[in-house]
C-alpha cells in the first residue's frame, strides 16, 4: 500500500504513519462505496479488487449507472473529501470483492498539521492525480466533439 | 438515298430509346410525405461517404431500439474504456492524430 499514488515520494516510514490513521474497509461485489451527492468524509486507498465510477445516464427513458472510470490497487478514490464543498461527485461501487483504506479528512488534517511535509506532499500528489484526471477527461471531451463535428460536416 | 433515310431514321429512334433509358435510370424518387411512413418509424440515413451508383446505407433508429438494453449498456461501458485508453495514449505522446484517432467502438460505428 506504501505504493498507492497519493504517498508517492513519502518515506517507507511516513507512509506507513500515514496509512496507520486509515481504516481498513472489505467491499462485498456489487456494494456501494460512496454515492452520488453524499457527503465525503474519507478519501479511499484501493488496496485489492477493482472500483467502478460511475454517473447516471438516460439511457431509453431509464436512468442508469454508466462507468466513466474504473481504479484498481495503488490508486485513488473520493479526494472530494479533502476538497470543499466535500461532496462525492460520483457513484463509487466494488464490481468485485475489494479491499480499501479509508483516511478520514479530520485525521488527515491533523496529520498534517504536525507533518506539514508529509502534508505538501501528499497535496502534490492529490493535485497529480486530480490534474491527471482533468487531462484524460479534456482528450476525451475533445474526442467526441470531433466525432460531432465530423458527423455535421459529412 | 431510301437506305440513307432508313439508316437516319433508326439512328433517331436508336437516340430517343437511348435518352428514355437514361432517363428512367437517373431519375429521383420522390419521397413518400404522404404516408408519413418515414416520420413515424424514425428512420434516420446514417452518414456515409457517397460511393458512385450506391446509395448511402439506410440505418433505422429502430434496429438501435432492438439492441438489448443490457447489450447497449455494455457498449457504452466498452466505448469509455476505448476512449480513455485513447486519451492516455493521447497524454502519453501529445499529438493531434492520436488526439483524432478512429474508434472500432461498436457504440458509434
Amino acid at each position: 500500500m506504501t505504493q498507492a499514488d497519493l504517498l508517492n515520494g513519502l518515506s517507507e516510514e511516513d507512509a506507513g504513519r500515514l496509512l496507520a490513521l486509515g481504516k481498513r474497509v472489505v467491499l462485498t461485489s456489487g456494494a456501494e462505496l460512496f454515492h452520488l451527492g453524499d457527503h465525503a468524509d474519507c478519501i479511499y486507498l484501493i488496496a485489492r479488487g477493482r472500483v467502478r465510477l460511475t454517473l447516471p445516464m438516460h439511457v431509453r427513458d431509464r436512468e442508469e449507472d454508466v462507468m466513466v472510470e474504473e481504479r484498481s490497487p495503488g490508486q485513488t478514490v473520493g479526494w472530494s473529501a479533502l476538497i470543499p464543498p466535500y461532496q462525492f461527485t460520483l457513484t463509487a461501487t466494488a464490481p468485485l470483492e475489494t479491499e480499501v483504506t479509508a483516511l478520514s479528512r479530520d485525521a488527515l488534517k491533523q496529520h498534517f498539521a504536525a507533518h506539514p511535509e508529509t502534508g505538501y506532499t501528499v497535496s502534490l500528489n492529490l493535485a497529480s492525480i486530480i490534474g491527471e484526471r482533468l487531462q484524460l477527461f479534456q482528450a476525451m471531451w475533445v474526442r467526441e466533439v470531433q466525432r460531432m463535428v465530423e458527423l455535421r460536416c459529412a | 438515298m431510301e437506305m440513307l433515310l432508313m439508316g437516319a431514321c433508326l439512328s433517331m429512334f436508336g437516340l430517343a430509346v437511348t435518352c428514355l433509358a437514361f432517363g428512367t435510370a437517373t431519375r429521383e424518387e420522390k419521397p413518400v410525405t404522404a404516408s408519413g411512413t418515414e416520420e413515424r418509424a424514425g428512420v434516420a440515413k446514417a452518414v456515409a461517404p457517397a460511393r458512385f451508383f450506391v446509395d448511402p446505407p439506410v440505418i433505422p433508429i429502430a434496429a438501435h431500439a432492438r439492441i438489448p438494453i443490457e447489450a447497449l449498456l455494455l457498449q457504452i461501458e466498452n466505448h469509455v474504456r476505448l476512449e480513455q485508453a485513447a486519451a492516455e495514449s493521447f497524454m502519453r505522446t501529445p499529438n493531434p492524430a492520436l488526439l483524432h484517432s478512429r474508434t472500432s467502438s461498436a457504440l458509434v460505428n
